[in-house]
């Protein structure tokens, strides 16, 4: 009898603690996909190595991503996103157009992202240092 | 006319079955005298259960069940140094390190221990409405904002159950109005849904287990004034520890006095 009660025990305790096994990269893409979706982030600095570039108070690059998973930018590139996890990095893949009809493919690692501001890196081929952008949305 | 006659021929018809029923309740038919003698064994499960319940709670004595109620105001620091996902938030849209109120309902059973103990045990919902203090700020330079990587729920509900020991402390006269001291453990369940920004990196801990100490006044069974403190912490281990402190001011009256 003292085993029945043993095990109803573990089972209500696994039930209470399973409750919160979600899959936790899907969790972290929604959070990340919610604080940067239907916002226009504009370039504040580009920086590469000790080399920073500041655009305040400048017309400036700017990106818009939206809920339907699509993005455009300032110069004119049209497209979609996505984002996924790779080796626990979190990174913006998008797919897009010129306005010439020019594919134009790149993948950026999201290093942070909150609701005012977004800091994506790549490392461009040939290139010792990784280029991180800074992006404020207002 | 005809409904009248309806109506008179409907009450003299159930009148007839009531009383049938008490009659033939009265004699028990044979098929229930053969029901008598078998085995029944959910209701012999239930007896025995009843039995050996009265037998282990024997030295429990002198139980009361009373409804509670409280105010509660709840505070929480976070650690959030576990987070890696990548996300920020303003310290100071998220940061507010103040109590905020909420309330309890529930009840509780008083009683004597081997007639010497005094104890409590209560089974309460609270919905719990929490300041929140951020132990960590982190900065990303050129960016002047300071961050968090991690926002908590700040309102949830919970579901409690505490066990107290009471001590009568020796003020006034203790006939009449009594003074407690009291101590003992308590366990929260959240029960509300938890937000994708709380379940980062699995932060999210349901279980909280509590230390609480407080004092309560008895004015002579009629109702009793409680104020307790709860010093809580995750029960299991958690990506981001959250300490919960909770002040709760509440009254609570004997269910035999009010039903």
């Amino acid at each position: 009898m003292k085993k029945n009660y043993s095990g109803l025990l573990i089972l209500i305790l696994f039930v209470f603690t399973s409750a919160c096994n979600k899959d936790l990269s899907r969790i972290t893409a929604t959070v990340i996909d919610k604080m940067m979706v239907n916002k226009t982030w504009y370039l504040d600095y580009s920086i590469t190595g000790n080399n920073t570039q500041s655009f305040l108070g400048q017309s400036t690059y700017s990106i818009t991503y939206f809920k339907d998973g699509t993005t455009k930018d300032s110069d004119g590139l049209t497209g979609t996103y996505k984002i996924i996890e790779n080796n626990g990095n979190y990174q913006i893949q998008v797919v897009a157009n010129s306005l010439k009809g020019n594919a134009l493919n790149y993948t950026h690692t999201i290093e942070s992202v909150g609701e005012l501001n977004m800091i994506q890196s790549f490392i461009l081929t040939g290139q010792a240092s990784k280029t991180s952008l800074y992006f404020t949305s207002k | 006319m005809i409904k009248f006659i309806i109506q008179r021929v409907l009450y003299s018809f159930i009148v007839i079955c009531i009383l049938s029923n008490t009659v033939s309740a009265q004699k028990l038919s044979v098929k229930e005298k053969d029901n008598s003698f078998l085995v029944h064994p959910v209701k012999d499960r239930i007896k025995k259960i009843k039995k050996s319940l009265a037998k282990t709670f024997k030295d429990f004595t002198d139980n009361d069940v009373f409804l509670l109620g409280s105010l509660n105001l709840s505070s929480q620091n976070i650690n959030d140094e576990g987070i890696t996902a990548p996300v920020n938030y303003l310290y100071n849209s998220v940061n507010n390190n103040t109590f905020k109120p909420g309330f309890t309902g529930g009840f509780r059973i008083d009683g004597i221990y081997k007639e010497k103990h005094r104890y409590t045990f209560s089974f309460a919902m609270n919905r719990i409405s929490s300041g929140a203090h951020y132990k960590n700020k982190y900065t990303q330079p050129p960016f002047l904002e300071e961050y968090t990587h991690f926002k908590a729920d700040n309102i949830f509900t919970t579901l409690s159950l505490a066990a107290r020991y009471k001590k009568l402390l020796p003020i006034n006269a203790m006939n009449q109005y009594k003074f407690y001291a009291v101590v003992g453990p308590s366990l929260d369940y959240k029960i509300s849904t938890t937000s994708n920004d709380n379940l980062l990196d699995g932060a999210a801990n349901r279980l909280i287990v509590n230390a609480d100490i407080g004092s309560e006044f008895d004015n002579n069974g009629y109702y009793v004034l409680f104020a307790h403190y709860k010093w809580g912490n995750n029960l299991f281990r958690s990506m981001v520890p959250i300490q919960l402190n909770r002040f709760e001011i509440g009254i609570s009256f004997k269910v035999k006095d009010i039903f």
